[in-house]
């Protein structure tokens, strides 16, 4: 570890950072948006004649709670591929 | 993985004109050749297309007439619609993927909900509604709505790209096809929570003390 200069460093925690990023952007939602779908399934058996509108509301609900997901998946897109932090502070070459 | 991201395709008057403006136009002309195609074989296509956008619309803002939001908000979703799964079509790609492109039609969306109120309530009456003590707030969050409309319809877009190019990448070339197909659904059910969002928009603009209940 002391032989890795701070850019290799910070590249490195950079990498590791992104991933569990991801991991925890992508476990969180998908257990809340199960939840979700738990409760409208729940409600379409009781009330079979409203399950049209509780479909409706579950799509447009689900796609908001992916957001945040998707929110995550940017900023780790922008750590790994176009960070511009890396090539400004530790140039390489 | 480079073609991911938009590129200049050519220029016009010292002006950069990017591939993803050329597919937008390619859109376009796909959207109205088929307009002009269903017209002259099967016009009742075009009215069951025309009354699940008033359906959809009508569902969300209940209780006021939606016939003057129709055009702008069946354009959106049609447009999304089309343009999110063009990427399909070789040598083209999808115009979404530029992140100017959702931006835009937020922007669109911000300005479309004010002119919407002013013509349904007045400039003067609006302007009163406006102002307020949660005005700060109203203001925040439209910025942040916009910006949540146009993220959302990017990183869904882009991911479904940046998945493919990189898969594309490991192995060729018939592994990428069940996610293409993927990105289609995606692509539609995007749109539609465009429109839907955006008929949301606009009902809290136009809604009325006695066409309470709107969401």
């Amino acid at each position: 570890m002391e032989q890795m200069d701070s850019g290799t460093l910070v590249t490195l925690v950079t990498i590791i950072v992104a991933g569990v990023g991801m991991i925890l952007g992508a476990i969180l939602p998908a257990i809340v948006e199960g939840r979700a779908v738990l409760r409208a399934l729940e409600g379409m058996v009781r009330q079979p004649e409203v399950a049209n509108d509780l479909r409706n509301t579950l799509i447009v609900a689900m796609a908001l709670l992916e957001t945040t997901a998707i929110y995550v998946l940017l900023v780790m897109l922008i750590l790994l591929f176009a960070n511009p932090l890396l090539d400004r502070f530790f140039p390489v070459g | 993985m480079e073609e991911v991201f938009p590129e200049v395709a050519f220029w016009i008057f010292g002006i950069p004109v990017r591939d993803t403006v050329v597919s937008t136009w390619f859109t376009m002309a796909v959207i109205l050749g088929g307009v002009v195609l269903f017209r002259m074989t099967r016009p009742s296509a075009l009215e069951m297309l025309v009354e699940f956008f008033r359906s959809t619309v009508a569902d969300v803002m209940t209780g006021v007439n939606v016939d003057p939001y129709i055009p702008y908000l069946g354009t959106l979703g049609l447009f999304l619609a089309v343009a999110n799964n063009i990427g399909v079509v070789p040598w083209v790609c999808t115009p979404t993927r530029d992140i100017n492109t959702p931006i835009a039609l937020a922007v669109t969306v911000l300005i479309a909900v004010h002119i919407f109120g002013v013509q349904k309530k007045g400039l003067w009456p609006y302007l009163r509604e406006q102002a307020s003590p949660m005005i700060v707030l109203d203001i925040v969050g439209q910025a942040s709505r916009t910006m949540s409309l146009s993220l959302r319809l990017f990183g869904n877009i882009i991911a479904g790209e940046i998945i493919v190019a990189v898969i594309y990448r490991l192995v060729k070339p018939i592994a990428p096809l069940p996610l293409i197909v993927l990105s289609l659904v995606t692509g539609v059910l995007q749109a539609y929570i465009f429109m839907v969002l955006a008929t949301s928009a606009i009902s809290t603009a136009v809604r009325t003390k006695d066409t309470a209940g709107a969401s």
